[in-house]
């Protein structure tokens, strides 16, 4: 009960909004977003205690259930999108995009949640596959109808390529559960995880885990099918961006641990290595990228690629800790990739543009509070302890010097080493937008000052700020809310 | 088999071939009677379709292991030339439920025909052939009813009268007498085979065991793919589809893309069902029906994304769905052919959707869609749906089951090169209507004149897009209906 209301809440409400209700003036449709979000929050902590389910046929014939419920490896993620859904609802009290109806706006940000819900939630495969298409035409929807109103063409254009990428991605997953299905005779995940996958022979395995993880890749996003990413998260408005990196890539990852990693070990363990040096690839292709990026959010974006190489490579170690690791890196990035583009939004309202070769006053200076989130998110994003991306990090690289007994040890190790120039490469960037931003240049004398967050933003900034502190000084919760389920997928192993 | 009655015929199960066949006479009758009338000849044949879906849907309900069988004949076998399982009923509802929404497009009101008593007998005869067809066992029937399905279209293209119209029935024509000869010659081939008249599993097993036989059984099942290609939009038997589409007025063209189109896969469906008899080893018809499917779902992609007009656009869409109807039959097993036909009526359904809309906003260049959505919201609401069912993107949450349903097969079978080729597919196919899906949402351009059409279009776009929405809420009702 309390799971279906939690999609069916913002999934009936987005859904009005964007049919009968798209001429809806703001205010209302704002109250109307804040309390489906409001509610759905209530809700998805209601059903991390309860962890009850729904259950019951729906495409028979096929034997595919309508089953819905969350353990402990989707409790975090639900969570989180609960939470991020709130806020980028609340978002809309500071900035709503030009491009369509304010209402049409909050019911595709409503829908897009209800989609990533569904996706956490769904206990079925070909069930997870239709929740992880649902998010598609909304996203779109928010990147080509209502992103950056610069250039039409780069709209049209960011808008297709992440349609395009992502489908070409989800299709290629569908044949793999497809053949998953077809080799084992079910579909459901829990049956699949308990061992009926891992019963395949290994060809049939790696089939399966090549078809998967390929097809999944493309959404984390994995170096070399990222470059759907930086356009898109560029375009977005900023709460679509908010979704996109805090939500929508943790679905990639999410499916990855799901789908090869629970169903077919061995398959998985087999592209492991592959899987690994590109992650690692990402790591320092997205690093020095960000090294030479004049675009904030273009930046942010690039770091983002950087971030899911650390999942990709805790996951693709194969160890109860690589698990732990990638589970905790994915929330890590999603609040503190969450912070830094509300805030870059928030930048890009009050200049137009975040290019940083723009001489611009010194944001210390003339607006604190932003700088002070700016500096915060900076250092949480390039791991320094004490903050979010510190654990997730530290692990990542520790669960690669010490992978799996099934892995290559020398390559892996090799790969932790450079991930760990990786991450000092992230504190160049870091240190580099924090000279060009927050130190700024000296003031030309007309140059405007940056007026500082207050009211809703600042609130959503301080929200995403707790969280980033609480998860660094306290990673011991999260991770053991993640620790039963990671055992008993690793018991599987 | 032991019918005492040497040819029993039982109306009642004939029903959904029969009734549209009266009424198609009763209008020719009445006509006769009472000339000038226009109203009443369409209004019946919609409400005699309507019913004679009911019947062949009733016939879908029950279970699959007692097929309706009639039209036995005495010995030696008993072959029943009429028989009707769950599948065959829901193909003949679609197919007369598509027929009556053609109806409802070609006199709605303002740009009607001119003789409502012609167009609406023809329209009523190819729903006999096409409920004829879906029956059909024999290679007799088969080929009467399959011809009945076509044949009046091509009429009704010629009626509109315009030197473009005549031009694209005779492309029309020449197509379909084209697809006859092969269909005869296949069906031919396919006696000669099986020494069986009639579509069965076991003698086709029989033909496969014996080497020699089965090289003329796969000839014979390449010529009737290349007969059955011409009148399903495969490619290469394509070329026809856009001219006739766009020469047609739009209730032809719906019926056309719908009507027709289930007809024949259903005619498909009655040889595929034959060929589940080779058993696993029955790599070159797979090969052979796995060529066509992907010829065609790149092919009608790849063209459908460069096309600027409505129509045309909506051509190209068929040829490559026409590709997915036919994938996963490539995989010659039972789940397949369920597949299949789930595809198609699918396909139907949606595509009949978005030429009602076509006929709301008036057939032209995709620009006069633009900002739709805002402009008329019934319409816009409706194209927008049907195009994401075709794109297989939710919330058109069956054309993705639809799609889902397609591969499974095939990933079954193992036709691996096939898969990729769909994969490849689905992101054209996205990219294909999500370019018109984008035009909808746009701003409304100035100075659109509306083309104020009447009640029919209405009505079938509100039926259509009502069913969509309740399918995509629950996908389960039409895969039970088949099986």
């Amino acid at each position: 009960m309390v799971v279906s209301l939690l999609l069916a809440i913002p999934a009936a409400a987005g859904l009005w909004l964007v049919t009968g209700g798209r001429a809806l003036p703001l205010a209302a449709a704002r109250l109307l977003s804040a309390t489906a979000v409001g509610l759905t929050l209530v809700l998805s902590l209601a059903a991390a205690v309860s962890r009850q389910g729904i259950d019951r046929p729906w495409l028979p014939d096929l034997g595919v259930r309508f089953s819905f419920g969350v353990d402990g490896i989707a409790v975090p993620l639900v969570l989180l999108t609960a939470a991020i859904g709130a806020l980028v609802v609340a978002h809309a009290w500071v900035e709503v995009p030009e491009g369509g109806t304010p209402a049409t706006f909050l019911g595709c940000l409503l829908l897009v949640e209800a989609g990533a819900l569904a996706t956490f939630t769904a206990r079925d495969a070909i069930l997870f596959f239709v929740a992880f298409e649902l998010v598609l035409v909304p996203m779109w929807v928010l990147i080509s109808r209502y992103g950056d109103r610069h250039d039409d063409q780069a709209r049209a254009d960011a808008g297709h390529r992440f349609v395009l990428y992502t489908a070409f991605g989800s299709t290629l997953m569908l044949v793999g559960i497809l053949a998953l299905v077809t080799f084992t005779g079910t579909s459901d995940l829990r049956e699949l995880a308990a061992g009926a996958g891992a019963a395949l022979p290994p060809d049939r395995q790696l089939l399966v885990a090549a078809l998967l993880v390929t097809g999944l890749a493309v959404k984390v996003p994995v170096f070399p099918v990222h470059t759907w990413l930086p356009p898109a998260h560029t375009i977005a408005p900023t709460a679509g961006s908010v979704l996109l990196a805090a939500v929508l890539l943790k679905m990639g990852t999410y499916g990855l641990v799901r789908l090869p990693v629970a169903t077919v070990p061995d398959g998985f363990a087999r592209l492991s290595p592959v899987l690994a040096v590109l992650g690692v690839v990402g790591i320092v292709w997205g690093a020095l990228v960000c090294l030479v990026e004049r675009d904030l959010k273009r930046l942010i974006a690039y770091s983002s690629v950087a971030h899911m190489g650390f999942v990709v490579l805790a996951l693709a170690a194969g160890t109860e800790t690589g698990l732990q690791a990638a589970l905790f890196a994915n929330i890590a990035h999603g609040v503190v990739s969450a912070l830094l583009f509300v805030l870059v939004g928030g930048l890009k309202q009050r200049w137009g543009t975040v290019d940083l070769s723009v001489a611009r006053p010194a944001l210390r200076e003339t607006s604190p509070r932003l700088g002070f989130v700016l500096v915060l998110g900076l250092a949480a994003s390039l791991g320094l302890p004490g903050l979010a991306g510190f654990w997730g990090e530290l692990l990542a690289v520790y669960a690669a010097w010490a992978p799996a007994d099934n892995r290559p040890r020398a390559l892996f190790v090799g790969c932790a080493v450079v991930a760990a120039v990786g991450a000092a490469l992230a504190a160049a960037y870091a240190l580099r937008v924090a000279r060009r931003v927050w130190v700024g240049d000296v003031p030309e004398p007309e140059a405007g000052t940056t007026r500082d967050t207050r009211g809703v933003e600042a609130v959503v900034l301080t929200t995403l700020a707790l969280g980033v502190v609480v998860l660094g000084v306290l990673p011991g919760p999260l991770l053991a809310v993640t620790a039963d389920a990671v055992a008993r997928i690793g018991g599987a192993r | 088999m032991t019918d005492p009655v040497p040819v029993g015929v039982d109306a009642v199960i004939l029903a959904p071939a029969l009734l549209p066949a009266l009424a198609a006479v009763l209008v020719l009758v009445g006509d006769a009677l009472l000339p000038g009338r226009r109203r009443w000849p369409p209004l019946l044949g919609i409400a005699v379709l309507l019913v004679a879906a009911g019947a062949a849907l009733a016939t879908g309900l029950r279970p699959a292991s007692e097929p309706l069988r009639t039209l036995c004949l005495p010995a030696p076998d008993g072959a029943c030339l009429w028989t009707a399982g769950p599948a065959t009923g829901t193909l003949q509802a679609g197919i007369l439920l598509a027929g009556a929404a053609a109806l409802a497009l070609l006199h709605d009101a303002g740009g009607g025909p001119r003789d409502t008593t012609v167009t609406t007998t023809l329209l009523l005869a190819a729903a006999t052939g096409g409920a004829g067809v879906a029956a059909s066992r024999d290679i007799g029937a088969w080929l009467v009813t399959l011809e009945l399905a076509t044949v009046p279209l091509v009429a009704l293209v010629a009626l509109r009268g315009t030197r473009t119209a005549a031009h694209g029935a005779l492309t029309l024509l020449v197509t379909s007498v084209t697809s006859f000869a092969l269909l005869v010659l296949g069906s031919a081939l396919w006696l000669t085979a099986t020494g069986d008249a009639a579509f069965a599993a076991d003698t086709v097993s029989a033909a496969w065991g014996d080497p020699e036989r089965r090289t003329v059984l796969v000839l014979a099942v390449t010529v009737l793919l290349c007969g059955l290609g011409f009148k399903l939009s495969l490619v290469p038997f394509h070329a026809w589809t856009p001219q006739a589409y766009s020469t047609a007025d739009i209730g032809t063209a719906a019926a056309l893309a719908t009507m027709s189109k289930v007809s024949a896969a259903a005619g498909l469906l009655v040889v595929a069902s034959a060929l589940t008899g080779t058993g696993p080893d029955a790599g070159r018809v797979s090969v052979v029906v796995g060529i066509v499917a992907a010829a065609s779902m790149l092919l009608g992609n790849v063209v459908a994304l460069r096309q600027d007009d409505a129509t045309r656009l909506l051509a190209w869409s068929t040829v490559a769905q026409a590709g997915w109807v036919v994938l996963p039959v490539a995989a010659l097993s039972a789940s397949g052919i369920r597949a299949s036909a789930a595809y198609v009526l699918v396909y139907a359904l949606a595509t009949m959707v978005a030429f009602a809309a076509v006929a709301r906003v008036g057939p032209g260049p995709l620009a006069r869609f633009r900002g739709l959505l805002r402009r008329d919201r019934l319409t816009g609401g409706a194209l927008a749906l049907a195009l994401l069912v075709l794109a297989g993107l939710p919330p058109g949450v069956i054309g993705l089951v639809a799609k889902v349903v397609a591969l499974g097969p095939a990933v079954d079978a193992g036709l691996w090169p096939l898969v990729v080729v769909a994969v490849v597919a689905v992101v054209l196919g996205v990219a294909v209507y999500l370019r018109w899906f984008a035009l909808l949402l746009g701003e409304p351009a100035e100075d659109v004149p509306s083309e104020g059409r009447g009640g029919g279009s209405r009505a079938v776009l509100v039926l259509g897009t009502a069913l969509l929405v309740l399918l995509s809420a629950l996908p389960a009702l039409l895969l039970d209906l088949l099986s």
